[in-house]
């Protein structure tokens, strides 16, 4: 998928005509938020630009990428596809490479291109990187696309218990980080480890990374799963990575930006809020805090970010089909019935499943697996079922099963006080929530279902579709 | 300087534009670890129109809720 690095893919998106350089001059706040926003909001996510800010007032020659896979049309650039396939190729496309799981292969380099240039000493970030306040009342200026590299305190050369996480890191002090790493994320238990030990666990924090290196860091894998190695797979190209300057960490050797440093062992700092993913405020918080040690960077580094806030936004497509994969995969291990799986709203608080029944009332077990995920534990609210024919990310599809399927009387089933999440503005006390499953599938036997006949779908029309598009792109003309 | 979001007086300038533009300063309170930058909107920077509900003039630190409670020690 070319050179396994940020640079490469803009490279790609420009040539698919799904980057632009924005060369008049911003000022950080707001309009780097605006234009985030902007970028995502066109056709509601789908085809909407990587956006490279080349003219930022203060920090003249620095550049922001926003929005680099913030649609559709770059998610397919990501896959290798036309820009404008449908989504549920898209999430085959994905699933396809996404079963390559952890065996891909590794590669270290010696002077990466990640450490041309390097700072170690009187370390500022706000002069080093064109940083900016993602949304208004956020606590300070976040880090929204960082990947974040530690390993197993027990373990330190267990490469496959290295992690590389996707949490948010707020810049406090010219050399200081706050970081949310939550307890069930495999950084807290690295942390926890550390903490427990009494040692300063080392971290590095990679931005500016191919996509698939950030949408791996943002995947519920296991503990014991290599990001790294399910990007070398995903990719079918090794990894290539390099050693941090003050440890054993391994970080992207293309990366635009790493910072290195360690965590203040059995302390916590004030850090938020932060305008989250399922477009709240979450509030202020006590958290981990991380001193710097060095920074190291490309010649003149591109400093990516994401724009996170009201859904839709990148957040949402970057973890959208992970989330999904992951699901899809852990649910067909014992359930082969299940057809495709359509994680993408908030990080799976609502999930759309598409199940053939087994037997009567099957596809409210594999709800009920679905919410037993590890993802699905805390994520899974809103569980729809539909049957195996019908597409789960074509919600004209999902909105007819639930009109002329669902039985509210035997097909709505709520359980109550079941762990919840956190930053769900409803989950109240946070971390507390329950299930909503709605079983729009067909009702298959020993259950006995009224006598219709439904209109077939006409899969045969689909050639047409092509010929029909041909013609009126003829006729625009 | 005092704090726009905390109202105390731990506040102090952390960084100047980098291209010597003088185009603003950014600000860091080592209390409640607000950053701002001069150049932000009055609803961000000034405490008389910031939205109350982010206020922490009247927020203890160590009652702030912590999500990763330190662990014991191992023996």
């Amino acid at each position: 998928m070319g050179e396994n690095s940020l640079r490469g893919f803009l490279e790609k998106l420009e040539k698919a005509g799904q980057l632009v350089h924005y060369t008049d001059e911003v000022i950080p706040e707001p309009e780097i938020r605006r234009i985030g926003r902007a970028a995502v909001d066109i056709a509601a996510g789908n085809t909407g630009p990587a956006v490279l800010i080349e003219n930022i007032k203060g920090y003249k020659g620095k550049r922001v990428a926003i929005n680099v896979l913030g649609t559709w049309a770059n998610n397919a650039v990501m896959l290798g596809m036309d820009k404008d396939t449908p989504l549920k190729e898209q999430f085959y496309a994905f699933a396809e490479r996404w079963a390559g799981g952890s065996d891909g292969e590794l590669k270290w380099i010696e002077n990466a291109p990640c450490q041309e240039v390097k700072v170690t000493k009187d370390i500022n970030l706000y002069e080093l990187l064109p940083l900016f306040r993602v949304n208004k009342y956020d606590g300070g200026f976040y880090f929204s696309k960082a990947s974040v590299v530690t390993r197993d305190p027990e373990e330190p050369d267990n490469v496959d218990k290295q992690n590389v996480g996707m949490y948010r890191i707020q810049v406090q002090g010219p050399d200081t980080l706050g970081i949310q790493v939550l307890p069930f994320h495999d950084g807290g238990i690295h942390l926890r480890k550390a903490e427990e030990m009494g040692v300063a666990l080392p971290v590095a924090i990679c931005l500016g990374v191919h996509p698939v290196n950030s949408l791996m860091a943002s995947a519920p894998l296991n503990f014991d799963q290599s990001e790294y190695k399910y990007a070398a797979a995903f990719m079918g190209e090794p990894q290539v990575l390099t050693k941090t300057l003050s440890g054993n960490l391994d970080v992207p050797a293309y990366a635009e930006i790493v910072l290195e440093g360690e965590f203040v062992p059995r302390e916590r700092y004030p850090e938020g809020p932060f305008g989250e993913f399922p477009g709240s405020y979450s509030g202020s918080r006590r958290q981990f805090r991380i001193k710097l040690n060095a920074v190291t960077t490309r010649k003149n580094p591109i400093f990516e970010n994401l724009y996170v806030g009201r859904p839709w936004t990148e957040h949402d497509t970057l973890i959208g089909l992970n989330t999904s994969a992951t699901l899809y995969f852990q649910l067909r291990e014992t359930m082969p019935e299940v057809k495709a799986v359509n994680a993408l709203y908030q990080h799976g608080l609502t999930i759309i499943v598409a199940t053939d029944n087994r037997f009567g009332c099957y596809a409210k077990t594999v709800a009920m697996r679905l919410a037993s995920t590890p993802h699905g534990t805390n994520y899974a609210k809103n569980i729809i079922m539909v049957d195996g024919d019908v597409d789960p990310f074509n919600l004209v599809q999902v909105m007819w099963a639930l009109s002329t399927r669902v039985r509210p009387q035997k097909d709505v089933i709520v359980i109550p006080n079941t762990p919840g999440m956190p930053l769900d503005p409803c989950s109240e006390p946070p971390g507390i929530g329950g299930k909503l499953i709605i079983d729009a599938t067909t009702p298959a036997p020993p259950e006995i279902a009224r006598d219709v006949r439904m209109v077939d779908s006409i899969p045969e029309a689909e050639a047409y579709q092509k010929i029909l598009i041909d013609l009126q792109k003829k006729a625009a003309k | 300087m005092k704090c726009v979001r905390c109202l105390t007086d731990n506040a102090s300038k952390v960084a100047e534009a980098p291209d010597g533009s003088k185009a603003w300063e950014v600000y860091f309170c080592n209390r409640c670890d607000f950053v701002w930058r001069s150049s932000e909107e009055p609803e961000v920077i000034d405490p008389d129109k910031r939205d109350p509900w982010f206020q922490m003039a009247d927020v203890e630190v160590e009652d702030i809720p912590v999500f990763s409670p330190v662990p014991p020690l191992r023996k």
